[in-house]
């Protein structure tokens, strides 16, 4: 969790969100581009986890602190898979807008588990 | 002949991202409510019994405004307007008396720790629900 991960993955989930804020006013309906982005982010995430739970040996977690941190990652490794899953069974704005609160939420999730991490 | 007043769906369109949103805070709040129950249970149990309490709301409306289940707009109306008198009641309360909960709870000071999502959270899911009910 130390190193500039954490930050690229919540800076790119603003982006991502800020991208989709395009596609909702430009009433788009989600692309390829949209999915790869997401998948990106993905990536990151699982990698994330991985960073994490080589680190966390050397980290000063107590047991609560502990699930909650990881709790947080997985979180963020489902959050994007569910909110693509339910934006892609309709096509309208509202559905295009699901995307949008899976990636504040991305962020937020990445936020809190930073947090988690250094206190 | 007289047309059965149908209601529009609640998980299209708009509702669509108002039930992301609930999905978000159910996911949330049984998470975080299921490690304050499995982990320290015994330091407040007040505020983690209330932490599982809305929980279930969040994951009820959820459900509800997805169509899940069998009555799902019943549902949904039970949900929100619990949710409504919770987070009023349970803010109004932790203003009052800070020292009530131990521990902070998602309807904590109407969800100001929450960027008062909580709080206005269940006026969306009823306006929505009004504006998707039954007309002739």
């Amino acid at each position: 969790m130390d190193g500039p991960l954490p930050l690229a993955l919540v800076v790119a989930s603003l982006l991502f969100a800020a991208v989709v804020l395009v596609y909702v006013v430009l009433d788009r309906t989600p692309d390829w581009g949209l999915l790869g982005f997401a998948a990106v982010i993905e990536v990151a995430t699982l990698v994330l986890i991985v960073v994490a739970a080589v680190q966390v040996g050397g980290a000063d977690l107590s047991g609560p602190a502990l699930v909650t941190f990881f709790g947080y990652l997985v979180a963020g490794l489902v959050l994007l898979p569910m909110g693509f899953a339910w934006s892609l069974a309709e096509r309208s704005r509202g559905a295009t807008a699901v995307l949008l609160i899976a990636g504040l939420a991305q962020a937020f999730i990445v936020v809190r588990a930073l947090a988690v991490w250094r206190s | 002949m007289s047309r059965a007043a149908t209601s529009s769906s609640t998980s299209s369109g708009l509702g669509r991202a108002l039930v992301a949103v609930y999905g978000v805070f159910a996911l949330a709040a049984t998470a975080r409510s299921l490690v304050q129950l499995l982990t320290k249970a015994d330091e407040a149990p007040l505020a983690y019994a209330l932490s599982a309490v809305a929980a279930l709301v969040y994951v009820a409306a959820t459900l509800g405004l997805a169509e899940v289940g069998p009555d799902p707009r019943r549902l949904a109306w039970a949900a929100v307007v619990f949710e409504l008198v919770g987070v009023l009641t349970v803010g109004t309360l932790t203003v009052l008396d800070p020292e009530l909960f131990p521990d902070a709870t998602v309807w904590s000071a109407y969800g100001a720790g929450y960027g008062w999502l909580p709080l206005v959270l269940p006026f969306a899911g009823i306006a929505w629900l009004w504006h998707t009910r039954a007309r002739d």
